[in-house]
Order: structure tokens, then sequence, then C-alpha cells
């Protein structure tokens, strides 16, 4: 047991690793010109330049080789004055050798940790040792502050750790509710119509979960958002009255229960046609006891991993019931980040929404070991 | 005296109904399956309105008229008209062409990405084993809907191969296929994982390898044709799945380059024009959008009890 629940937890941290490791390709490497995105298409060079190292994204990737390489084309005509920070000349070399000794160098001057060189037409590549340890690049400052939730959002300069504080409890009361009403709904429906399998009411209840299954969930918002600004207008939008949270929670259960209704249903049928219902059925007691009785409690296991799996989804809240119905939650933090390029934010929300899968997921295995004595360690 | 034994042992075996191969079975009950039939005959008309609607208009996105601005619907636009004029019937069915060739794109990388990688995982074990589920449950733990969005993100503005006729662009369509094809991998590997875990135990791989066969040829022509009715039932359903994301994607502007209709831009565009009595649009895109998912979800399950014999009762 012990051993088995440590092998899930390193496993768990390398799946973890991996997400930063993805996240960081997918937002760093993949992702272009992010200076650019933020500065508008007419920035200059130098502005993409200041831009980039006030935000940190002019470091090395991965290793910091403590060395910074500079190339200069000096045009054919005067020689030009170049400015370099290196602290001192000492640290300024061109092919090995100290940088004032190569011909057609000289040292100017030195202010403070710039160094001045006049340099005769040519191209020269300066290697400047900077004495940055090997760690100070972008992939460890991105691990450490994504492990930490501290990174800072590019727009407002606020950490993602108070943001999410402030968000979520939004998120949260929008997914709470659904998740609870909607599983319980979908549990007492899925009960009803396979108790009477094979019948009307259980071909009428497929045939509306498919139904509902098949309308987009987009179809649905806007529906019933349409409907209330029929009914009453100030419900259908923002959080003026505490009450208004109940129409996107009446939408998001209502998408949900086709989906839930049908896959409950399954479990419960697959669990009917097992011995012990057979013979609980044989030594006559009536089907209304063996389903809520012995069924039921059967089925759970399985129904309660698949709702646990839907824990990320919990503080992302819903995406969509968020923009439209104008809540503050995290994921209307996402929509808009995304629409503002806050590239922290956005990596950060999806390392949230992996670590709470990662930690879900781990839960539910080691619950089945404790509360189900049929599954072996391997 | 030989001779006749052997000829009554083949009259016998005429006199045996004729057998069917599991593909022929299926087609078989399939056929008589009225529900796929006209499954089969929804997604066909999609298909066709999908490559009529190319040839209906040559330049729809800059054919604006704004005269004709929001009509409701008549004789002359039977779904009337959206904002710049244009007619919503084709639109809609231009969204049908965004859709059925984001299904189709999306599933062509991701089915045989999971066969192979699900298939060689499964096959070797260890090493190969441990790195295709450790990728795949990286991925996997990264909810569907952020890893698109992540991806569509970081793809933004992005164009490979600019220049060459294999241009593609990541901000738009093309990065919507490789999107999907990269977060719809992952079920199909897993599926086709546990299942090659049980087909390489079987006496016919264990004959296959006694022969010396090599590694290669009971892959690929012991293995992996045994498990091409999974791929056809998981793709039937990773098309639902994609058409949906393209939609939502769509919708948030993440999906499709801005102005190419699609049926997310569409309910995206008239998303508040319930509200002025404007239902047309919206309407038109989510019934186009409601049948084609439910024919998929049918035609879906109906593969699923003609091709697994294992689900038949």
């Amino acid at each position: 047991m012990g051993a088995y629940v440590v092998r899930r937890l390193v496993q768990a941290v390398f799946t973890i690793f991996g997400v930063m490791v993805f996240t960081f390709l997918l937002f760093r490497v993949i992702a272009g010109d992010i200076a650019a995105a933020h500065l508008g298409p007419k920035a200059t060079l130098q502005q993409k330049k200041d831009w980039a190292h006030q935000h940190g994204y002019d470091k090395p990737l991965f290793i910091n080789t403590g060395l910074e390489k500079h190339k200069h084309t000096v045009p054919p005509g005067e020689p030009w004055e170049i400015r370099i920070e290196a602290g001192a000349p000492e640290n300024v070399s061109i092919g090995g050798a100290p940088a004032h000794t190569v011909a057609g160098v000289t040292l100017v001057r030195t202010e403070g940790k710039r160094i001045i060189y006049q340099v005769a037409p040519g191209e020269y590549e300066f290697t400047v040792r900077t004495g940055q340890p090997w760690y100070d690049s972008q992939f460890v400052k991105y691990i450490v502050t994504t492990a930490t939730f501290a990174t800072r959002s590019i727009i407002t300069n606020e950490k993602l750790y108070s943001i999410i504080v402030e968000r979520a409890p939004y998120s949260l009361a929008l997914t709470v509710p659904i998740m609870a009403i909607g599983w319980a709904a979908a549990m007492f429906i899925a009960t009803i119509v396979a108790y009477y399998r094979g019948g009307l009411l259980d071909r009428v209840g497929v045939f509306l979960s498919v139904l509902g299954m098949c309308i987009p969930y987009l179809a649905f918002i806007i529906g019933i958002q349409y409907l209330m600004f029929q009914i009453k207008p100030t419900m259908a939008y923002g959080l003026a009255n505490p009450f208004n949270v109940f129409v996107p929670v009446g939408i998001g259960v209502l998408a949900g229960l086709g989906g839930n209704v049908r896959f409950y249903r399954t479990v419960v049928l697959d669990e009917t046609r097992r011995d012990y219902v057979r013979t609980a059925l044989a030594k006559g007691l009536p089907l209304r006891v063996v389903m809520f009785k012995h069924i039921l409690k059967n089925c759970m296991l399985p129904i309660l991993t698949n709702l646990i799996l839907t824990v990320p989804f919990l503080i992302m809240g819903s995406l969509l019931l968020e923009s439209f119905f104008g809540i503050p939650g995290l994921g209307d933090l996402l929509l808009s980040s995304i629409n503002n390029r806050d590239e922290p934010i956005v990596s950060g929300l999806t390392f949230l929404t992996a670590l709470l899968y990662v930690v879900a997921n781990l839960a539910t295995d080691i619950s089945y070991v404790i509360f189900d004595p049929r599954v072996k360690l391997s | 005296m030989t001779e006749t034994s052997a000829r009554t042992e083949t009259n016998h075996l005429q006199d045996l109904p004729q057998g069917r191969s599991l593909w022929g079975d299926a087609f078989h009950r399939l056929r008589r399956d009225r529900a796929a039939v006209a499954s089969v005959i929804v997604i066909g008309i999609y298909a066709v309105m999908a490559v009529a609607a190319s040839f209906l208009h040559d330049d729809f996105i800059a054919s604006k008229n704004y005269k004709l601005s929001n009509q409701p619907p008549s004789a002359q636009h039977w779904l009337g008209t959206d904002v710049f004029g244009r007619d919503v019937l084709l639109k809609t069915m231009l969204g049908a062409k965004v859709s059925m060739t984001v299904g189709l794109m999306a599933n062509l990388i991701a089915i045989p990405l999971g066969l192979i990688l699900g298939a060689l995982a499964g096959y070797f074990g260890r090493r190969v084993d441990d790195v295709v589920v450790w990728l795949y449950t990286t991925l996997a733990s990264i909810p569907g809907i952020m890893l698109l969005i992540a991806l569509k993100y970081a793809f933004q503005g992005k164009v490979l191969f600019r220049g060459t006729p294999f241009a593609l662009d990541l901000g738009g369509i093309h990065g919507l296929y490789i999107a999907l094809g990269v977060v719809s991998w992952i079920h199909t590997c897993r599926v086709v994982r546990a299942e090659t875990l049980k087909i390489k135990e079987l006496d016919y791989v264990t004959a296959a390898r006694a022969l010396g066969e090599g590694h290669a040829r009971i892959l690929f022509f012991h293995i992996i044709p045994n498990l091409l009715h999974l791929a056809i039932i998981l793709f039937s359903l990773g098309f639902v799945g994609a058409i949906t994301a393209e939609v939502i994607l769509s919708f948030l502007g993440l999906g499709v380059e801005v102005g190419t209709p699609s049926w997310g831009t569409m309910i995206n565009a008239a998303r508040l024009d319930l509200v002025v009595g404007r239902w047309w649009e919206v309407t038109a895109a989510c019934t186009a959008m409601f049948f084609i998912v439910l024919a998929l979800n049918i035609l879906g399950d109906r593969l699923r009890d003609a091709l697994d014999p294992k689900l038949r009762t």
C-alpha cells in the first residue's frame, strides 16, 4: 500500500514536470514574438529589446552559459563608437583575446558598467563574460515561478496567486452547484430509467438524453439567456442579485444532463447483469429494493471516479458561462488573458488545471485501493 | 473409397451456410439498421453540401451588399441574410465545409498517430511503453479544451513554410487540424495500447513469432489489421469531438481565420442578434450542428455494436 502510494506520487511528479516542460515549449519556444504583440507593429527593435529585457524574455532559453555574444558590423568609412555593458574591459573578448588588444578596436573610456570602444570598419563578434550562473535562464525561472504560482501578469503586474484567490470563489460558486445538482439529477433520472429498462419511459429517456447530448452548449446558453431577457431581464446578466447565479447553474446542469444520464444508465445496467442481483431477485426481493439498496451502492465507484475527473473544470468554471453571464471567475480571466496576450496568466492557468487533474486522478486511484477490496496492487 | 469420402466432405461443407467476415457481417448489420442508414444519409448530405458550397459562390467573404443587410427568411434567401447582406444558407453550407474538413483532417492526424504509437507501446512494452504512456498522460492531464486553447494561443500568427506551396497557417485552420490532432490521438492511443496488450498474447501471434516472423511483420500484418475496427469506431466518435471543439474555438476567436464562415463564427457574430429579434443566423448554425452531431453519435454507437463482437449480447 505504502509502496503503491509512493510510486503513484513519483509518477505524478513526473507528469507535472512534463506538463511544465510542455507549456514552456508551447508558450516560450513556439509562441512567436511576444514583444511585438504587446508593443504593436510599429515598435522599433530597441523598444522590443528593452521590453524583452524588462520581462526577462531575453535570457537564454534553457542554460545560461555565462557568455553573451554581440555581433557588430561597422560600414566602411568613419570608425564607430560601440557601447557594451560588461562591467570591466577584461570581461570583453574577441575570438579569445581581450577586445582592446584586437586590431581596429580601441578602448575609449568606461562609464560605470558601460565600456565604450572605437571600432574601425569591419565585422566583429564581441563575447562578454557576464558571470551569470548557469541556472539564470528562462526555463528555470519558468519552472520555479509556475510551481509557486508566483508569475506576474504582464498587463497589471499582479501575482497569479492573488488573482486566483480573488477570482476562484466566483468560479466555484458556479461549478460546485452545477456538479452537485447535475450529479444528483442525472443519478435520479438514470436509476428510474434503468428501473423501467426496455419500457416506454426508458426509451423516451434515452432518446431525450441523446437529443440533449447533441444540442450545442452554445445553443443552450444563448437560448436560455434570451428567454431570461424576455422573462426577467435583471436576471439575464451580471451578479447584481446573488440569485442570478442560478440561471447559469441551471444551464450547466441541463447541458450536462444528457451525457451523464446515458453514462450512469449504462453503469447501472451493467451492474444489473451481475450474479448477486440474480440471486437477490431469485430469493424474492422486490426489484425496487435490489435496485436502490444493492445496485446503487455498487455503482457509486465508477460514477464517483467519473465525477472526480471533472474537478479541474471546477476551478476553471465554465468558460463560456462566465463570459456570457459576466461572472468574474477564472474562466473569464482566461478568456481576457488570451485576448490581451497575457502569456504568464494563460500558461499559469493551464498549469493549474493540469495540476488539479493530476491530483484528482491520484486521489481516485488511492481511494480505489482503500474502498474497493477487489482492486489488487500490482 | 478415399475419393468418395473426400467428396462427401466437400458436399457437406457446401451445405453449411455461407460464413461472413467481420467486415461483411458488420456491413450487413448496418444495412439492416434503419437508424444507421439514416445517419449515413445525413452525413452524406452534409458532405455534398460542403462540396457544393465551394462551387456555388466564388468569393463569399467579399460579397457584401449592405442593401440586403439582416433580411428575415424569404423566398429568395431561404434562411435570410447576415449583417453584410450575405445569404445565411450559403454561409451555413460553407460552415459545413469547415466542420467536415476539420473533422476529417484532425482524425487523419490523430488516428494513425494513436494507432501506431499505441500498437508500438503495447507490443514492445518496457521503455517504449514508458515513453508513450508518459507522453500521453502528460498531455491528457491538461483538460482537452484547455489544451486546445493553449495550442491555438501559441500558434497565433505563425505560418510554417511561408512562401512554399506547403505553407501551413498555424493561426488559422491548419493550426486547428494540428491542435485537434494533438488532443485527440491520446484517446486512440490509450484504447489501442490496451487492445494490443491483449492481442499480442493470442495464439496466432505466438504462432507467427514461432515461425520466425520479424517484429515489423507481426505488428503490421497481424496486430494492426486486427485493430482497424477500433480505428473506425474512434474515427466516427472523434469526428463529433472535432466538430464541437471547432465551433467553440471559432466562437472564442481561436479557430478559423477571422471572417471565414464557420458555425462558431456565425454564432459569435449573431450572439446578440436574438435580443433584437434576428433569430435566423444563430438558429441556422445551431441546427446544422445539431443534426450532424446527432447523426455521427448514432452512427458511432451503431458501428460499435456492429464491429465489436465482444459487446454483442
